[in-house]
């Protein structure tokens, strides 16, 4: 502990002529042991004593980084004076601010006195068992009393609260109140953190106790599982399964999480190379400190006795175990022979946005340069694609205009299209503390979690995206809110834009989007009225025939209002998986190589040659939805996909699976038997992501370093070798995947990489365009648009050819969605706990409609769409207007995607997932009915 | 005791709360919370149920456990199923150093039941409580909105077989009748 007397303080003499001389000055000063130093704005007493003398000199237990100062513990009370030596007032030095020129006694007798009667006190119903419980040496109250040197407790032993039950009615979340201290902190991070409002204190006095809901358990409550709480817990009163306070470990490494774009920083601890728990790390600038149920605690898949641990080679129709060589030779034989008889465009693959960077840039490479192909595509087809497309063919850089920092800098968020509180949980709760303090809009068909706390919510018919989005363009212009200054120095095409959105008819446009004109007006006027204003979207926007143009339609929002190249505004697409912004960036895209050249432009297409020393293709390869096309006719023979359940999540399975059966080689790279692998010819066991390093890219373009925290399992390999393997097999030198060397290659191809170096990247990442001297940047277009001038371009709305083909005889509107527990077709998160917090996919619908039809909560209903017809459970609900009906896909039973269309985008051809048109009835005969439910009476 | 029935004020309360939550500045509706939880307790049987309290902070539009968090710190709500008459015997200095203790012990003996508890048959709920304003006639205890003041034995006597031959539930709502001594 750093002492008084070896600070270096400002000498007081220095003080007393600046205060006594006439020279007036801004800075302010208070004395620590009666030794001036300088206060900074905003100081409590606690930040002020801490800055100058370290975290050791004032303890604290209800304090927390991530949490507002409260003060209810006490235990950082310090004696004040106004005076040198006067008479002083103790008080809470966490939440008061500190005053110029009083006189702080941190540590005084009288001080340390009244600490040790505060931990006494809290002794008294506190259990002693200190040895065996899970928190041992890592414990903020052990640590506490050792500081204040209790010895004993003066106490008599009185009434207390040990007899309190554990819960540990929940998979994931533990608690044992009779070592709760009642700091309240895990209440602040449920309602500060989350804003999930679980915990809460009950009762007073010596009744005050924490509770879940109104007293009920993990399980029963509203819990989100985010373990917020059990990090915030100072004690074990609250904790996980997992026991991530518990020192019994030997080893933590930091990583990023594969499980969306937000790219949360992990801390993963280790005991003899195996996972023990994870916890989320307090400097971590994209999540300071919080992470969702995914994150923290969905790690159990890594060493499922399902992993994939031997390559496999399909023999008389069966998959049969090999060696790796067995496998490669295989692979390598076909692929020749398909080159050799039919050419490369034969030849496909897709690569993975839950890979690294540098594995991606391997997978097109391979396609590319040794197969001789464009032919690559990737995930993002089926989520952000139009996003690409649409930001590019308007700013020129399809990528997040700002960062997830920047809500603390705007006035009014606009969600489009999005579900951040289940499909980007830490971002998502960030969002809804926002929500609940400033202006907000949603525009989505279903009431989700963050539309209750918004100021508008336009609860639009799917599918109108457009229409809704060109209501408000006419708005912003009938009320003459544009920002003309902007719009003059900055765009082009508006006087066009303009005149074609002034011909459009609100009677109309009301009538199409479902939403009262009043209502988008006023929404419009909020936007386009705010000083910042930031969009975010999700692929409610993107998944729709009309998703680039709606895309387009956003990014003119912003423009016209101006609402670009500053802090807290811009257009922010909420990437779905992990790195599905550094999947495009590294070129797995049909037209575009690594760092977005088009590979038909003869200059770009000279430099990718020369750069991989081999001879390209130089025309556009397929686009996933192609790519089933072409095997149907008989023109693609060889897929290779790296980490996709395409048969699960591609919509119309039965197509999928048609185009897949006609294949001559499928290569899967998977970590389970999925849907897919299923149906391969070669299977090859990868590692996830716990077992390899390299890099993520999330949403906000920020690189982050992936370190392998276990070695792989054994028997697999991570992607990107796998890739070099084959790469070395059909004769093109690569050496060995390295994520440090990989980089350096990346970085002289991929301009906004130009400054990326592995051992630069640091704990928290840099965001792209990074300098060749290593400088990043966090907001892109400040001065001028990268491809010059933002270009307003109008796009009418257009029915979606499956309503327009099937809507008359399939009435009602099926959305897709996720739950926050499940990823995507739950690959992974069916293999953890979360299972047994979300046990099935339902089907939400609206008590109108379930009264038509005769149903009840939890009863089957059959869904058919002109493609296929599946049972789902119903779950009757007021988040889906009549008419409307919402699902997941995450579970492969279901078969969700059986109904889905192959309509696409008709730029970017990404599927229509949100508009598929079908008909319900209750469920005949496959199912029990409830037999204590009785049917509703319509009569 | 505990009828099923909706939860659901009726036109005329559901004016009143429309009247108390404007007595509060726009926005602070939460505020309100204090009177509609003595209104629902009055109306739902004379405690808050878990749904209760739910439909309660629909009214104000807050969350349900800002409801639940001020339900349980005020002893004045009641969180499990109560008799009819809630007797609410003061405890505080002045009735305790006039017997308040004996009085309580006496119902305990009558009703056989300790505070906290109900009577079987669902009519009384014994509650001790701090000083409800009457130490000039202690020792005193209230039921409903009722006090019954400078208690004794036999005058505890008469106030259950009255309670009991009146059989209605008492309610803090209930019009006041200012007793003879």
């Amino acid at each position: 502990m750093k002492t008084t007397e070896n600070i270096k303080s400002l000498p007081t003499e220095n003080l007393m002529s600046i205060t006594n001389g006439k020279a007036k000055t801004d800075l302010k000063f208070a004395f620590i042991d009666n030794k001036p130093y300088e206060i900074k704005d905003g100081e409590t007493i606690l930040t002020f004593v801490r800055r100058n003398f370290g975290n050791e000199l004032v303890p604290t237990l209800c304090d927390a980084p991530n949490l507002e100062p409260f003060g209810s513990c006490r235990v950082c009370s310090v004696d004040v004076a106004l005076q040198e030596n006067g008479s002083v007032k103790s008080q809470a030095s966490c939440h008061t601010p500190v005053m110029s020129g009083s006189y702080i006694y941190p540590s005084s007798d009288r001080i340390q006195a009244l600490r040790k009667n505060i931990i006494e006190l809290v002794l008294t119903d506190h259990p002693l068992d200190c040895l065996t419980c899970e928190v041992n040496n890592n414990c903020e109250l052990q640590e506490v009393a050792a500081k204040v040197g209790i010895r004993d407790v003066r106490y008599p032993e009185g009434k207390n609260h040990l007899h309190f039950e554990k819960d540990f009615s929940h998979p994931y979340m533990t608690s044992d109140l009779s070592k709760c201290i009642n700091c309240f902190r895990c209440v602040r991070a449920c309602d500060e953190v989350q804003g999930q409002f679980v915990l809460s204190m009950a009762g007073r006095g010596f009744d005050s106790h924490i509770v879940k809901g109104s007293e009920v358990s993990f399980m029963e409550s509203d819990c989100v599982s985010c373990g917020a709480c059990a990090q915030a817990c100072p004690t074990s009163a609250i904790s996980d399964v997992f026991e991530s306070k518990s020192i019994a470990k030997v080893e933590t490494t930091r990583t990023i999480c594969t499980y969306c774009g937000v790219g949360c920083n992990l801390e993963v601890a280790t005991t003899n190379g195996k996972i023990k728990s994870i916890q989320a790390p307090y400097d971590a600038e994209v999540n300071q400190g919080h992470t969702c149920l995914k994150g923290r605690y969905a790690f159990g898949f890594y060493n499922h006795q399902d992993r994939l641990k031997t390559p496999l080679i399909r023999k008389n129709n069966e998959l049969v175990p090999a060696t790796w060589d067995e496998a490669y030779d295989y692979i390598a034989a076909k692929l020749t022979e398909i080159k050799n008889n039919d050419g490369p465009d034969f030849i496909a693959g897709i690569s993975s946005a839950r890979c690294t960077n540098e594995e991606n840039y391997l997978m097109q490479k391979f396609i590319r340069a040794v197969i001789g192909t464009n032919n690559i595509d990737a995930c993002a087809r089926v989520c952000h694609s139009p996003t690409a497309l649409g930001m590019q063919r308007t700013f020129g850089t399809g990528a997040a205009t700002n960062s997830v920092e920047d809500l603390k800098y705007t006035d009014c968020i606009m969600v489009i299209g999005a579900n951040p509180t289940d499909g980007h949980p830490v971002t998502g709760a960030k969002m809804k503390q926002f929500a609940m303090k400033k202006p907000s809009i949603v525009i989505d068909p279903r009431r989700i979690e963050i539309a209750k706390y918004a100021t508008y919510h336009l609860q639009l018919r799917p599918g109108t995206n457009v229409a809704l989005l060109n209501m408000m363009l006419y708005f912003i212009i009938d009320e003459k809110l544009e920002d003309k200054d902007f719009i003059e120095l900055r765009t082009e095409g508006y006087e066009d834009f303009k005149k074609e959105i002034l011909k459009l008819n609100m009677d109309e446009m009301e009538r199409i989007t479902g939403v009262d004109r009043n209502l988008v007006r006023d929404a419009a006027i909020l936007y386009a009225s705010s000083k910042n204003a930031m969009s975010f979207h999700g692929l409610g926007v993107t998944e729709h025939s009309q998703g680039t143009f709606t895309v387009m339609l956003i990014a003119d929002l912003a423009m016209i209002t101006g609402n670009i190249g500053r802090p807290g505004v811009g257009v922010n697409p909420l990437r779905g998986q992990n790195n599905v912004q550094g999947t495009a960036d590294m070129g797995c895209q049909p037209h575009q190589g690594a760092g977005y050249f088009d590979v038909t432009v003869p200059e770009y297409h000279k430099k990718y040659e020369e750069f991989y020393g081999a001879k390209l293709a130089n025309y556009a390869g397929y686009k996933i939805p192609q790519m089933y096309d072409a095997a149907l006719q008989g023109k693609l023979k060889a897929l290779w996909l790296m980490g996709e359940d395409n048969v699960q999540t591609d919509p119309n399975t039965n197509h999928v699976v048609a185009a897949l059966s006609k294949l001559e080689l499928l290569v899967v790279q998977e970590l389970f038997m999925t849907e897919t692998a299923k149906m391969a010819h070669v299977v090859l066991p990868a590692s996830s992501f716990l077992e390899k390093s390299g890099t993520f890219t999330n949403g906000e373009r920020r690189i982050q370093r992936v370190n392998a925290v276990v070695e792989p399992i054994e028997g697999t390999k991570p992607d990107g070798q796998i890739v070099v393997d084959m790469m070395n097999k059909l004769g093109y030198p690569q050496a060995d995947y390295d994520p440090k060397t990989l980089l350096e290659e990346i970085s002289q191809i991929v301009p906004f990489f130009a400054g990326v170096k592995w051992d630069e990247l640091g704990d928290n990442g840099k965001q792209w365009p990074v300098l060749p001297d290593g400088t990043d940047t966090q907001i892109l277009h400040t001065e001028t648009f990268k491809r010059g001038r933002g270009k307003f371009v109008y796009n009418d709305w257009r029915e979606s050819e499956e309503i327009v083909n099937y809507g008359a005889e399939f009435p009602y509107i099926l959305t897709t969605n996720r739950e926050l527990e499940h990823y995507n077709c739950g690959t992974m998160t069916r293999r953890t706990g979360n299972n047994k917090i979300l046990t099935e996919d339902v089907l939400m619908i609206n008590s109108v409609d379930a009264k038509k039809i005769l149903i009840n909560e939890g009863d089957m209903v059959c869904v058919i769409s002109a493609r296929g017809k599946i049972d789902v459970k119903a779950k009757i609900t007021d988040e889906v207007l009549p008419g409307i009906l919402s699902s997941t896909f995450h579970f492969p039973e279901i078969k969700m995607n059986d109904l889905t269309s192959s309509i696409a985008d008709s730029e970017a051809l990404c599927p229509e997932y949100k508009v598929v048109a079908v008909q319900i009835r209750k469920s005949k005969g496959q199912y029990k009915i409830n037999p204590q439910r009785e049917l509703i009476d319509t009569n | 005791m505990t009828e099923t029935k909706e939860i659901k004020f009726n036109e005329e309360t559901l004016e009143l709360v429309q009247r108390i939550i404007k007595r509060y500045p726009e926005g602070k509706q939460k505020s309100a919370l204090l009177p509609l939880l003595h209104l629902a307790q009055a109306e739902f049987d004379g405690w808050l149920s878990a749904p209760t309290m739910d439909y309660v902070a629909s009214l104000l539009n807050i969350l349900p456990i800002e409801v639940y968090e001020v339900a349980s710190f005020y002893s004045m709500y009641n969180l499990k199923p109560v008799g009819k008459c809630v007797i609410e015997v003061c405890r505080t200095s002045s009735c305790w150093l006039m017997g308040a203790e004996d009085i309580i012990k006496y119902l305990e003996n009558k009703l056989s039941i300790k505070a906290g508890e109900t009577t079987e048959d669902g009519m009384f709920s014994i509650k001790t409580v701090e000083c409800l304003g009457s130490c000039g006639t202690a020792p005193m205890m209230m039921c409903g909105s009722q006090f019954h003041e400078k208690l004794s034995f036999e005058k505890v006597d008469n106030i259950l077989d009255k309670l009991k031959s009146d059989d209605k539930r008492k309610t803090y709502f209930d019009a006041v009748v200012v007793e003879d001594y």
